[in-house]
Protein backbone atom coordinates (compact mmCIF):
# COMPACT_ATOMS: atom_id res chain seq x y z
CA UNK A 1 0.00 0.00 0.00
CA UNK A 2 1.35 3.39 -1.07
CA UNK A 3 1.89 5.78 1.20
CA UNK A 4 1.75 9.21 -0.09
CA UNK A 5 1.95 11.28 3.25
CA UNK A 6 -1.03 13.43 2.61
CA UNK A 7 -2.56 14.77 6.48
CA UNK A 8 -5.41 15.21 5.22
CA UNK A 9 -6.72 11.86 4.21
CA UNK A 10 -5.41 10.88 7.03
CA UNK A 11 -7.45 12.94 9.38
CA UNK A 12 -10.41 11.92 6.62
CA UNK A 13 -9.64 7.71 7.30
CA UNK A 14 -9.88 8.34 10.72
CA UNK A 15 -12.63 10.48 10.18
CA UNK A 16 -12.09 12.67 13.24
CA UNK A 17 -13.54 15.81 13.40
CA UNK A 18 -10.96 18.28 12.33
CA UNK A 19 -10.56 21.24 10.23
CA UNK A 20 -11.60 19.12 6.96
CA UNK A 21 -14.97 17.80 7.53
CA UNK A 22 -16.55 20.72 7.32
CA UNK A 23 -19.25 19.47 5.29
CA UNK A 24 -21.65 22.54 5.04
CA UNK A 25 -24.87 22.32 4.03
CA UNK A 26 -26.73 25.26 1.51
CA UNK A 27 -28.09 27.71 3.72
CA UNK A 28 -30.45 30.05 3.40
CA UNK A 29 -30.18 33.90 4.57
CA UNK A 30 -28.51 36.81 3.19
CA UNK A 31 -24.98 36.29 2.19
CA UNK A 32 -22.28 37.90 3.97
CA UNK A 33 -21.37 40.54 1.23
CA UNK A 34 -17.97 41.87 3.19
CA UNK A 35 -16.13 38.57 3.55
CA UNK A 36 -12.71 40.18 4.26
CA UNK A 37 -13.75 41.49 7.58
CA UNK A 38 -10.73 41.28 9.76
CA UNK A 39 -9.54 43.83 12.36
CA UNK A 40 -5.77 43.63 11.90
CA UNK A 41 -2.55 44.48 10.08
CA UNK A 42 -0.06 42.28 9.32
CA UNK A 43 3.10 43.11 6.92
CA UNK A 44 5.79 41.46 5.54
CA UNK A 45 8.57 43.21 3.52
CA UNK A 46 11.75 41.28 1.72
CA UNK A 47 15.17 42.56 2.74
CA UNK A 48 18.69 41.99 1.78
CA UNK A 49 18.91 38.80 3.71
CA UNK A 50 15.15 37.49 3.68
CA UNK A 51 12.06 38.83 4.78
CA UNK A 52 10.74 40.36 7.93
CA UNK A 53 7.32 39.60 9.13
CA UNK A 54 5.45 42.09 11.61
CA UNK A 55 1.96 42.10 12.82
CA UNK A 56 0.06 44.26 15.41
CA UNK A 57 -0.92 42.21 18.42
CA UNK A 58 -4.35 43.46 18.69
CA UNK A 59 -7.26 40.84 18.06
CA UNK A 60 -10.64 43.00 18.12
CA UNK A 61 -14.84 41.97 18.05
CA UNK A 62 -16.58 44.35 16.33
CA UNK A 63 -15.70 47.34 18.50
CA UNK A 64 -14.68 45.69 21.24
CA UNK A 65 -10.56 45.17 21.74
CA UNK A 66 -10.88 41.50 23.15
CA UNK A 67 -6.90 40.76 23.62
CA UNK A 68 -3.82 42.84 23.27
CA UNK A 69 -1.21 39.90 23.27
CA UNK A 70 -2.21 37.88 19.90
CA UNK A 71 0.15 36.66 17.64
CA UNK A 72 -0.65 36.91 14.12
CA UNK A 73 2.77 35.95 13.00
CA UNK A 74 3.52 32.37 13.07
CA UNK A 75 5.97 29.58 11.87
CA UNK A 76 4.98 26.74 10.08
CA UNK A 77 8.21 24.92 9.77
CA UNK A 78 11.82 26.21 10.23
CA UNK A 79 11.63 28.66 6.94
CA UNK A 80 7.69 29.59 6.77
CA UNK A 81 5.80 32.17 8.27
CA UNK A 82 2.54 32.83 7.91
CA UNK A 83 1.21 36.13 9.02
CA UNK A 84 -2.94 35.92 9.48
CA UNK A 85 -5.49 38.57 8.93
CA UNK A 86 -9.32 37.53 9.58
CA UNK A 87 -10.88 34.83 11.75
CA UNK A 88 -8.40 34.40 14.51
CA UNK A 89 -9.72 31.03 15.91
CA UNK A 90 -9.96 29.70 12.10
CA UNK A 91 -7.13 30.83 11.47
CA UNK A 92 -4.88 29.17 14.21
CA UNK A 93 -7.14 26.44 13.61
CA UNK A 94 -5.57 26.53 9.96
CA UNK A 95 -1.62 27.14 11.32
CA UNK A 96 -2.38 24.11 13.60
CA UNK A 97 -3.46 22.15 10.58
CA UNK A 98 -0.75 23.28 8.05
CA UNK A 99 2.28 22.47 10.45
CA UNK A 100 1.06 19.06 11.12
CA UNK A 101 0.37 18.44 7.11
CA UNK A 102 4.14 19.41 5.98
CA UNK A 103 5.91 18.00 8.89
CA UNK A 104 3.68 14.55 8.43
CA UNK A 105 4.73 15.15 4.60
CA UNK A 106 8.28 15.07 5.56
CA UNK A 107 8.35 12.76 7.97
CA UNK A 108 6.65 10.04 6.61
CA UNK A 109 7.96 10.14 2.62
CA UNK A 110 11.73 11.38 4.12
CA UNK A 111 11.63 14.46 2.01
CA UNK A 112 10.01 18.37 3.03
CA UNK A 113 7.55 19.35 1.12
CA UNK A 114 8.21 21.43 -1.95
CA UNK A 115 7.08 24.82 -1.37
CA UNK A 116 5.08 24.71 -4.08
CA UNK A 117 2.84 21.33 -2.11
CA UNK A 118 2.89 24.25 0.54
CA UNK A 119 1.24 26.97 -1.36
CA UNK A 120 -0.91 24.88 -2.63
CA UNK A 121 -2.20 23.01 0.74
CA UNK A 122 -2.85 26.88 1.73
CA UNK A 123 -5.13 27.56 -1.36
CA UNK A 124 -6.86 24.12 -0.32
CA UNK A 125 -7.93 24.84 2.98
CA UNK A 126 -9.10 28.57 2.42
CA UNK A 127 -11.06 27.44 -0.65
CA UNK A 128 -12.43 24.50 1.77
CA UNK A 129 -13.42 27.27 4.46
CA UNK A 130 -14.97 29.73 1.90
CA UNK A 131 -18.72 28.86 1.99
CA UNK A 132 -18.26 29.70 5.70
CA UNK A 133 -16.69 32.52 5.13
CA UNK A 134 -19.22 33.91 2.56
CA UNK A 135 -21.73 33.31 5.61
CA UNK A 136 -19.46 35.73 7.43
CA UNK A 137 -17.63 33.02 9.60
CA UNK A 138 -14.26 31.73 9.74
CA UNK A 139 -12.92 33.88 6.91
CA UNK A 140 -8.97 34.61 7.15
CA UNK A 141 -6.74 36.23 4.42
CA UNK A 142 -2.87 34.88 5.20
CA UNK A 143 0.26 36.10 3.87
CA UNK A 144 2.93 33.13 3.10
CA UNK A 145 6.53 34.11 3.32
CA UNK A 146 9.30 31.82 3.33
CA UNK A 147 13.47 31.81 2.67
CA UNK A 148 13.44 29.86 -1.09
CA UNK A 149 16.69 27.47 -0.40
CA UNK A 150 16.49 26.74 -4.02
CA UNK A 151 16.78 30.30 -5.34
CA UNK A 152 18.48 31.80 -1.98
CA UNK A 153 16.10 34.43 -1.69
CA UNK A 154 13.04 35.23 0.57
CA UNK A 155 9.80 35.05 -0.99
CA UNK A 156 6.22 36.48 -0.22
CA UNK A 157 2.89 35.13 -1.09
CA UNK A 158 -0.59 36.66 -0.58
CA UNK A 159 -3.84 35.11 -1.42
CA UNK A 160 -6.97 36.31 -2.00
CA UNK A 161 -11.01 34.79 -0.03
CA UNK A 162 -11.04 32.18 -2.15
CA UNK A 163 -7.48 30.97 -2.24
CA UNK A 164 -6.07 32.45 -5.39
CA UNK A 165 -2.13 33.10 -4.74
CA UNK A 166 -0.29 35.76 -5.91
CA UNK A 167 3.49 36.30 -5.72
CA UNK A 168 4.90 39.79 -4.98
CA UNK A 169 8.04 40.88 -5.88
CA UNK A 170 8.76 43.26 -2.41
CA UNK A 171 6.37 43.08 0.13
CA UNK A 172 2.65 41.75 1.13
CA UNK A 173 0.20 43.42 3.43
CA UNK A 174 -3.21 42.03 4.88
CA UNK A 175 -6.07 43.28 7.42
CA UNK A 176 -8.16 45.96 7.58
CA UNK A 177 -5.18 48.23 7.99
CA UNK A 178 -3.42 47.26 5.02
CA UNK A 179 -6.00 49.47 2.45
CA UNK A 180 -5.05 53.04 3.81
CA UNK A 181 -1.42 52.23 3.68
CA UNK A 182 -1.50 50.46 0.03
CA UNK A 183 0.06 53.16 -1.73
CA UNK A 184 2.85 53.98 0.96
CA UNK A 185 4.61 50.60 -0.30
CA UNK A 186 4.93 51.68 -3.49
CA UNK A 187 6.17 55.22 -2.68
CA UNK A 188 8.90 53.80 -0.36
CA UNK A 189 9.75 51.04 -3.23
CA UNK A 190 10.25 54.15 -6.03
CA UNK A 191 11.33 57.18 -3.98
CA UNK A 192 13.31 55.68 -1.40
CA UNK A 193 15.12 51.85 -2.57
CA UNK A 194 13.16 48.27 -3.29
CA UNK A 195 12.37 46.74 0.32
CA UNK A 196 14.98 43.61 -1.16
CA UNK A 197 17.77 46.07 -1.04
CA UNK A 198 17.50 46.83 2.24
CA UNK A 199 19.40 46.07 5.47
CA UNK A 200 17.68 44.57 8.00
CA UNK A 201 17.25 47.19 10.29
CA UNK A 202 16.03 49.70 6.88
CA UNK A 203 13.65 47.20 6.13
CA UNK A 204 12.66 47.08 10.22
CA UNK A 205 12.09 50.88 10.33
CA UNK A 206 9.89 51.00 7.28
CA UNK A 207 7.59 48.19 8.12
CA UNK A 208 7.34 49.47 11.87
CA UNK A 209 6.33 52.89 10.20
CA UNK A 210 3.93 51.19 8.40
CA UNK A 211 2.37 49.76 11.13
CA UNK A 212 2.45 52.77 12.67
CA UNK A 213 0.40 55.02 10.34
CA UNK A 214 -1.95 51.69 9.42
CA UNK A 215 -2.63 52.09 13.39
CA UNK A 216 -3.73 55.74 13.12
CA UNK A 217 -5.88 55.10 10.19
CA UNK A 218 -7.59 52.19 11.39
CA UNK A 219 -9.15 51.45 15.04
CA UNK A 220 -8.67 47.60 14.45
CA UNK A 221 -5.04 47.70 14.41
CA UNK A 222 -3.06 48.03 17.75
CA UNK A 223 -0.28 50.82 18.03
CA UNK A 224 3.22 49.84 19.40
CA UNK A 225 3.06 52.09 22.36
CA UNK A 226 1.09 49.82 24.71
CA UNK A 227 2.73 46.41 23.39
CA UNK A 228 5.27 46.50 20.82
CA UNK A 229 4.39 44.62 18.27
CA UNK A 230 5.58 40.95 16.94
CA UNK A 231 8.23 40.95 14.73
CA UNK A 232 10.23 37.67 12.84
CA UNK A 233 12.72 37.55 10.07
CA UNK A 234 13.25 34.65 7.79
CA UNK A 235 16.72 34.15 5.98
CA UNK A 236 18.79 31.53 5.07
CA UNK A 237 19.30 29.88 8.50
CA UNK A 238 15.54 29.98 9.77
CA UNK A 239 13.28 31.76 11.80
CA UNK A 240 14.57 34.30 14.47
CA UNK A 241 12.82 36.23 16.82
CA UNK A 242 13.40 40.32 16.55
CA UNK A 243 13.41 40.93 20.38
CA UNK A 244 11.80 43.47 22.17
CA UNK A 245 14.02 45.35 22.95
CA UNK A 246 15.40 46.30 19.62
CA UNK A 247 12.05 46.87 18.67
CA UNK A 248 11.19 49.58 21.48
CA UNK A 249 14.37 51.21 19.98
CA UNK A 250 13.65 51.46 17.01
CA UNK A 251 9.81 52.91 17.35
CA UNK A 252 11.33 55.62 19.40
CA UNK A 253 13.81 56.78 17.11
CA UNK A 254 10.88 56.93 14.13
CA UNK A 255 9.92 60.31 12.99
CA UNK A 256 7.34 61.87 14.48
CA UNK A 257 7.07 60.02 17.27
CA UNK A 258 7.83 61.86 20.89
CA UNK B 1 -6.99 -27.39 12.84
CA UNK B 2 -7.20 -27.79 16.48
CA UNK B 3 -3.49 -26.86 18.74
CA UNK B 4 -2.89 -29.10 21.48
CA UNK B 5 -1.00 -26.74 24.33
CA UNK B 6 2.08 -28.66 23.32
CA UNK B 7 1.91 -28.00 19.68
CA UNK B 8 1.52 -24.35 20.79
CA UNK B 9 4.59 -24.24 22.51
CA UNK B 10 6.49 -25.34 19.94
CA UNK B 11 4.98 -23.19 16.98
CA UNK B 12 5.84 -20.50 19.00
CA UNK B 13 9.42 -21.55 19.97
CA UNK B 14 9.92 -21.57 15.99
CA UNK B 15 8.40 -18.02 15.18
CA UNK B 16 10.46 -16.87 18.11
CA UNK B 17 13.84 -18.72 16.36
CA UNK B 18 13.18 -17.55 12.93
CA UNK B 19 12.83 -13.91 13.84
CA UNK B 20 16.02 -14.20 16.13
CA UNK B 21 17.69 -15.65 13.33
CA UNK B 22 17.01 -12.63 10.86
CA UNK B 23 17.97 -10.38 13.73
CA UNK B 24 20.90 -11.51 14.15
CA UNK B 25 22.68 -9.50 11.13
CA UNK B 26 20.98 -6.48 12.65
CA UNK B 27 23.66 -3.36 13.03
CA UNK B 28 23.12 -2.27 16.70
CA UNK B 29 21.42 1.10 17.25
CA UNK B 30 22.27 3.08 20.53
CA UNK B 31 19.85 5.77 22.58
CA UNK B 32 21.83 7.87 24.84
CA UNK B 33 19.98 10.44 27.01
CA UNK B 34 22.80 13.15 27.07
CA UNK B 35 22.60 16.70 28.88
CA UNK B 36 21.25 18.92 25.95
CA UNK B 37 18.91 16.39 24.62
CA UNK B 38 18.59 12.47 22.98
CA UNK B 39 20.91 10.87 20.75
CA UNK B 40 20.62 7.51 18.82
CA UNK B 41 24.05 6.37 16.81
CA UNK B 42 24.55 3.21 14.51
CA UNK B 43 26.90 2.49 11.76
CA UNK B 44 24.68 1.00 8.46
CA UNK B 45 25.35 -0.08 4.92
CA UNK B 46 22.59 1.59 2.55
CA UNK B 47 19.41 2.63 4.20
CA UNK B 48 18.77 5.10 6.19
CA UNK B 49 17.98 4.13 10.09
CA UNK B 50 17.57 7.00 12.43
CA UNK B 51 13.83 9.03 11.82
CA UNK B 52 12.00 11.28 13.43
CA UNK B 53 8.58 10.28 14.37
CA UNK B 54 6.89 13.44 15.76
CA UNK B 55 8.50 17.00 17.22
CA UNK B 56 10.25 15.11 20.43
CA UNK B 57 9.88 11.06 19.24
CA UNK B 58 12.63 9.89 17.14
CA UNK B 59 12.97 5.53 16.91
CA UNK B 60 15.62 3.37 14.96
CA UNK B 61 15.04 -0.62 14.27
CA UNK B 62 16.46 -3.53 13.25
CA UNK B 63 15.09 -6.55 11.34
CA UNK B 64 12.94 -6.55 8.09
CA UNK B 65 12.95 -3.16 6.06
CA UNK B 66 9.29 -3.80 5.67
CA UNK B 67 8.47 -3.99 9.60
CA UNK B 68 10.65 -0.88 10.29
CA UNK B 69 8.67 0.95 7.66
CA UNK B 70 5.23 -0.45 8.63
CA UNK B 71 6.13 -0.02 12.78
CA UNK B 72 7.73 3.42 11.34
CA UNK B 73 4.06 5.00 9.43
CA UNK B 74 1.99 3.45 11.81
CA UNK B 75 3.86 5.37 14.54
CA UNK B 76 3.95 8.76 12.60
CA UNK B 77 0.10 8.08 11.65
CA UNK B 78 -0.64 8.00 15.40
CA UNK B 79 1.76 11.31 17.18
CA UNK B 80 0.30 13.34 14.06
CA UNK B 81 -3.51 12.20 14.14
CA UNK B 82 -3.38 12.69 18.30
CA UNK B 83 -0.82 16.06 18.09
CA UNK B 84 -3.47 17.54 16.06
CA UNK B 85 -6.65 16.51 17.73
CA UNK B 86 -5.70 17.12 21.21
CA UNK B 87 -2.14 18.64 21.46
CA UNK B 88 1.45 17.87 21.27
CA UNK B 89 1.95 17.64 24.38
CA UNK B 90 0.14 15.11 24.74
CA UNK B 91 2.09 12.22 21.90
CA UNK B 92 3.93 10.79 24.80
CA UNK B 93 6.48 7.66 23.29
CA UNK B 94 4.98 5.60 26.46
CA UNK B 95 1.94 5.95 24.84
CA UNK B 96 2.66 5.42 21.29
CA UNK B 97 4.66 2.06 22.41
CA UNK B 98 2.37 0.77 25.21
CA UNK B 99 -0.95 1.69 23.68
CA UNK B 100 -0.50 2.01 19.69
CA UNK B 101 2.17 -0.32 18.73
CA UNK B 102 2.71 -3.11 21.51
CA UNK B 103 -0.85 -4.88 21.17
CA UNK B 104 -0.59 -4.94 17.43
CA UNK B 105 2.95 -6.57 17.79
CA UNK B 106 1.88 -9.29 20.11
CA UNK B 107 -1.24 -10.26 18.15
CA UNK B 108 0.78 -10.77 15.22
CA UNK B 109 3.65 -12.20 16.90
CA UNK B 110 0.88 -14.98 18.61
CA UNK B 111 -1.05 -15.43 15.71
CA UNK B 112 -0.37 -18.79 13.56
CA UNK B 113 -1.52 -17.73 10.44
CA UNK B 114 -0.53 -14.32 9.96
CA UNK B 115 3.62 -13.52 9.32
CA UNK B 116 5.27 -12.22 12.72
CA UNK B 117 7.15 -8.62 13.01
CA UNK B 118 10.48 -9.01 12.48
CA UNK B 119 11.83 -6.10 14.29
CA UNK B 120 13.24 -4.57 17.61
CA UNK B 121 12.61 -1.40 17.76
CA UNK B 122 14.33 1.72 19.54
CA UNK B 123 12.39 4.78 20.59
CA UNK B 124 13.48 7.98 22.17
CA UNK B 125 11.72 10.91 23.27
CA UNK B 126 13.21 14.39 24.44
CA UNK B 127 11.48 15.89 27.69
CA UNK B 128 11.66 19.56 28.48
CA UNK B 129 14.41 18.62 31.14
CA UNK B 130 17.10 15.93 30.58
CA UNK B 131 15.29 13.86 33.92
CA UNK B 132 12.34 13.65 31.48
CA UNK B 133 13.83 11.78 28.41
CA UNK B 134 12.21 8.78 27.61
CA UNK B 135 13.72 5.32 25.57
CA UNK B 136 11.77 2.45 24.93
CA UNK B 137 12.89 -0.56 23.49
CA UNK B 138 9.81 -2.65 21.67
CA UNK B 139 10.73 -5.93 20.95
CA UNK B 140 8.79 -8.12 18.01
CA UNK B 141 6.19 -9.97 20.69
CA UNK B 142 5.19 -6.44 22.38
CA UNK B 143 7.05 -6.63 25.16
CA UNK B 144 8.86 -3.30 25.95
CA UNK B 145 11.31 -1.98 28.26
CA UNK B 146 11.79 1.46 29.86
CA UNK B 147 14.87 3.63 30.31
CA UNK B 148 15.69 7.16 31.19
CA UNK B 149 19.95 7.22 30.44
CA UNK B 150 20.23 4.90 27.71
CA UNK B 151 18.96 1.97 25.62
CA UNK B 152 20.29 -0.15 23.09
CA UNK B 153 19.31 -2.89 20.56
CA UNK B 154 21.55 -5.40 18.50
CA UNK B 155 21.78 -8.64 16.64
CA UNK B 156 21.16 -11.18 19.96
CA UNK B 157 19.94 -10.52 23.62
CA UNK B 158 22.51 -11.68 24.24
CA UNK B 159 24.31 -8.96 22.54
CA UNK B 160 22.58 -6.53 23.82
CA UNK B 161 23.23 -7.15 27.42
CA UNK B 162 27.14 -6.72 26.92
CA UNK B 163 26.70 -3.43 25.17
CA UNK B 164 24.14 -2.48 28.33
CA UNK B 165 27.20 -3.55 30.26
CA UNK B 166 29.55 -1.32 28.48
CA UNK B 167 27.44 1.63 28.99
CA UNK B 168 27.51 1.36 32.86
CA UNK B 169 27.95 4.56 34.53
CA UNK B 170 26.72 6.52 31.06
CA UNK B 171 23.83 9.43 32.89
CA UNK B 172 22.13 12.42 31.32
CA UNK B 173 25.32 14.72 32.81
CA UNK B 174 27.17 12.88 29.81
CA UNK B 175 28.11 15.90 26.81
CA UNK B 176 27.21 14.94 23.53
CA UNK B 177 31.00 13.97 21.87
CA UNK B 178 31.13 11.77 24.83
CA UNK B 179 28.06 10.44 24.42
CA UNK B 180 28.97 9.16 20.97
CA UNK B 181 31.69 7.49 21.84
CA UNK B 182 30.68 5.52 24.23
CA UNK B 183 27.79 4.51 21.52
CA UNK B 184 30.88 3.70 19.35
CA UNK B 185 32.47 1.45 21.94
CA UNK B 186 28.73 -0.23 22.64
CA UNK B 187 28.00 -0.81 19.19
CA UNK B 188 31.19 -2.46 18.37
CA UNK B 189 30.67 -4.79 21.79
CA UNK B 190 27.55 -5.68 19.94
CA UNK B 191 28.77 -6.67 16.89
CA UNK B 192 31.67 -8.67 18.20
CA UNK B 193 29.18 -10.22 20.67
CA UNK B 194 27.17 -11.17 18.01
CA UNK B 195 30.42 -13.13 16.26
CA UNK B 196 31.46 -14.44 18.59
CA UNK B 197 28.53 -16.58 19.88
CA UNK B 198 29.04 -18.71 16.63
CA UNK B 199 26.14 -19.76 14.84
CA UNK B 200 23.79 -20.82 17.56
CA UNK B 201 22.84 -18.60 20.14
CA UNK B 202 23.31 -19.93 23.60
CA UNK B 203 24.27 -18.75 26.98
CA UNK B 204 27.39 -20.01 26.78
CA UNK B 205 28.26 -17.50 24.55
CA UNK B 206 31.56 -15.64 25.07
CA UNK B 207 31.88 -12.40 27.07
CA UNK B 208 33.34 -9.45 25.07
CA UNK B 209 36.25 -8.08 27.29
CA UNK B 210 34.70 -4.17 27.30
CA UNK B 211 38.56 -3.19 28.49
CA UNK B 212 39.66 -4.79 25.85
CA UNK B 213 39.62 -1.46 23.71
CA UNK B 214 41.90 -2.31 20.94
CA UNK B 215 39.61 -5.26 19.85
CA UNK B 216 36.45 -3.10 19.70
CA UNK B 217 38.33 -0.57 18.12
CA UNK B 218 39.66 -2.94 15.21
CA UNK B 219 36.11 -3.87 14.76
CA UNK B 220 35.42 -0.16 14.33
CA UNK B 221 38.05 0.98 12.06
CA UNK B 222 36.65 -2.36 9.88
CA UNK B 223 33.27 -1.34 9.71
CA UNK B 224 33.93 2.01 9.09
CA UNK B 225 35.38 1.40 5.88
CA UNK B 226 32.22 0.24 4.47
CA UNK B 227 29.78 1.42 6.39
CA UNK B 228 28.24 5.15 7.32
CA UNK B 229 28.11 6.91 10.52
CA UNK B 230 24.46 7.38 11.05
CA UNK B 231 23.99 9.83 14.32
CA UNK B 232 20.81 11.87 15.04
CA UNK B 233 19.62 14.11 17.67
CA UNK B 234 16.64 15.59 19.51
CA UNK B 235 18.29 18.87 20.56
CA UNK B 236 16.32 20.23 23.89
CA UNK B 237 17.89 24.42 23.21
CA UNK B 238 17.78 24.17 19.81
CA UNK B 239 16.26 27.36 18.42
CA UNK B 240 15.01 25.74 15.28
CA UNK B 241 11.20 24.76 14.77
CA UNK B 242 12.25 21.03 14.09
CA UNK B 243 14.24 19.73 17.29
CA UNK B 244 15.41 16.69 14.94
CA UNK B 245 18.64 16.53 13.10
CA UNK B 246 20.90 14.08 11.86
CA UNK B 247 24.79 15.36 12.79
CA UNK B 248 26.63 16.46 9.83
CA UNK B 249 29.80 14.59 8.73
CA UNK B 250 31.81 17.60 9.75
CA UNK B 251 30.78 17.38 13.66
CA UNK B 252 31.59 13.25 13.46
CA UNK B 253 34.52 13.44 11.82
CA UNK B 254 36.66 14.74 15.22
CA UNK B 255 35.35 11.68 17.17
CA UNK B 256 35.65 9.21 13.98
CA UNK B 257 39.15 10.14 13.17
CA UNK B 258 40.27 8.23 16.31
CA UNK B 259 38.97 5.01 15.16
CA UNK B 260 40.59 5.41 11.20
CA UNK B 261 43.30 3.54 10.34
CA UNK B 262 47.09 5.35 10.41
CA UNK B 263 46.13 6.55 14.10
Amino acid sequence: MAHEGDFHSLLQRSSVAGIVPLQLEEREGRLNENIEVHGTTVIAVKYDRGVINIGDRRATANMTVMYDRAEKVLALDDYTLLAISGSYARAMEVVRYLRHSFKYFERSQLQPMSLDGKLSELARVIAQGLPLAMQGIGGFIPILSTYDIQSNEGRIFFYDGMGARFESAEYGAAGSGSQPIRGIFDYIVKIKKPFHQMNREEALREALLLLGIAADLDTATGGYYVVPPLAKTITAEGITDVGEDELRELIASLPGRN
Amino acid sequence: MIYSPYDWNEAIGHRKEYIETRLREGSPVIAISYQDGVLMVTIRRAQRKVFEIYDRIMFSGIGNQADIETLRISSIDFAHQEGFNRSPDDVSVHRLVGFSLSPPLKKAFGDQFTAPFVVRAIFAEMGRRKEEDSLYVLNYDGEFTEATSFAVVGGTLNAEDQMALSLIGVNSDIERDQAISRAFKAWSTGVLAVRKSGSQDHEESEIVNTENDEELNRVLEQELKTGVVEAAVLERSTLRESKFRHLTEKELEPILSAYRSGT
